[in-house]
């Protein structure tokens, strides 16, 4: 099965994602607020970027020229990114990070759900897998949240919220070939999931008794269908470069 | 954090086995964190996770005064040899 534009933008759109929230999650790697922490932590970064891997390999499977996937991974130009700020940008605390993880994977829990009945049966397996571990993944940063979100004694967490959730909107930003909902590629539309997913972010804040104003911004956070770069981006894409660059043509 | 001891079983007719201790907030994250610490690689089909707290500790030296009684370890070869001895009295 050949895939459409709108097709291959969505799963690429998805596959960025996956590799730079796994990506980030990884600088936890020892870092970990506590050893037990760490690990989930880290199992988690690992999960994420199964499913890139597995992503890639579809989009690459779908090109009519062989391309390497640890190549297509890497050493695209910035510009032929299409994962969304959220994923993105640096949360170097621990706060900012768990934030993002909480919000990253309530979101990824309606997208993939999205793919489970998908017409092409490799997107679809895919899908079922993840969701799998996704499972896991929206229930430690539930019982995580919880347990901070309400008392927020030090306001780090609202903190976070603030700088994190305008940006996190950039998720549901439909790619500019659209959203494929109309091959049936989808079962349902992104600005469908876009709202049942700030429904979930503001029902989670009220029952961990924290405030559930969800935040406005103040400054431009368009994505423009995400083919904008965040702040930041350069450092971070050439710090994931920097062993693939030592020998191109190694392998691994 | 309280220390919890966990106990692996892998499938089939094997004992549940200590496979170490991890510290957790409360049971349910525990629960959670023992996969993760203990169980990442499928090292185990079920898991029993015991509160250190829980754990009955026994005196050691209630358990030592069983160190020096060889005539309950039963290694069989005191029978052997008198099966032996009886045999080759047969044989004569």
């Amino acid at each position: 099965m050949t895939l459409d534009a709108a097709e291959r933008a969505l799963l690429l759109a998805l596959a960025d994602d996956e590799h730079m929230v796994g990506a980030r999650h990884t600088n936890w790697i020892g870092l970990g607020p506590f050893l037990e922490e760490d690990l989930a932590f880290c199992s988690i970064a690992q999960d994420e970027l199964g499913h890139a891997i597995g992503l890639y390999e579809i989009l690459l499977s779908d090109l009519p020229d062989s391309v390497e996937l640890d190549k297509y991974a890497m050493l695209r130009d910035a510009a032929d990114y299409r994962s969304c700020w959220l994923a993105e940008v640096d949360c170097s605390e621990w706060s900012d990070s768990l934030v993002r993880h909480w919000l990253y994977d309530r979101a990824e829990a309606l997208r993939w759900g999205a793919l489970t009945g998908c017409p092409d049966e490799r997107v679809a397996a895919l899908a079922i897998r993840a969701l799998r571990e996704e499972a896991f993944h929206l229930d430690h940063a539930e019982r995580f949240m919880g347990r901070v979100a309400g008392a927020d004694a030090t306001g780090k967490i609202a903190a976070s919220i603030n700088r994190l959730m305008p940006l996190a909107r950039g998720l549901w930003d439909v790619p500019a070939e659209g959203d494929p909902i109309a091959s049936g590629f989808t079962s349902r539309p992104i600005t469908e999931l876009a709202a049942e997913w700030e429904t979930l972010i503001a029902a989670d804040l009220e029952r961990w008794g924290a405030d559930s104003t969800l935040p406005g911004s103040t400054v431009s956070t368009d994505q423009v269908h995400r083919t904008i770069r965040s702040e930041g981006f350069d450092a971070f894409h050439a710090d994931l470069q920097r062993v693939i660059l030592l020998d191109t043509s190694a392998i691994w | 954090m309280k220390t919890y001891e966990v106990f692996l079983k892998k499938a089939g007719r094997d004992e549940f086995r200590h496979a170490g201790s991890l510290d957790a907030p409360d049971p349910e994250m525990a629960l959670m964190y023992a996969r993760e610490t203990h169980a990442r690689r499928a090292e185990g089909a079920e898991m029993w996770l015991v509160e250190r707290g829980n754990v009955l500790v026994a005196d050691p030296d209630a358990l030592a005064v069983n160190d020096d009684k060889p005539h309950r370890h039963n290694d069989g070869t005191l029978v052997a040899a008198r099966r032996k001895e009886r045999r080759e009295g047969d044989d004569s």
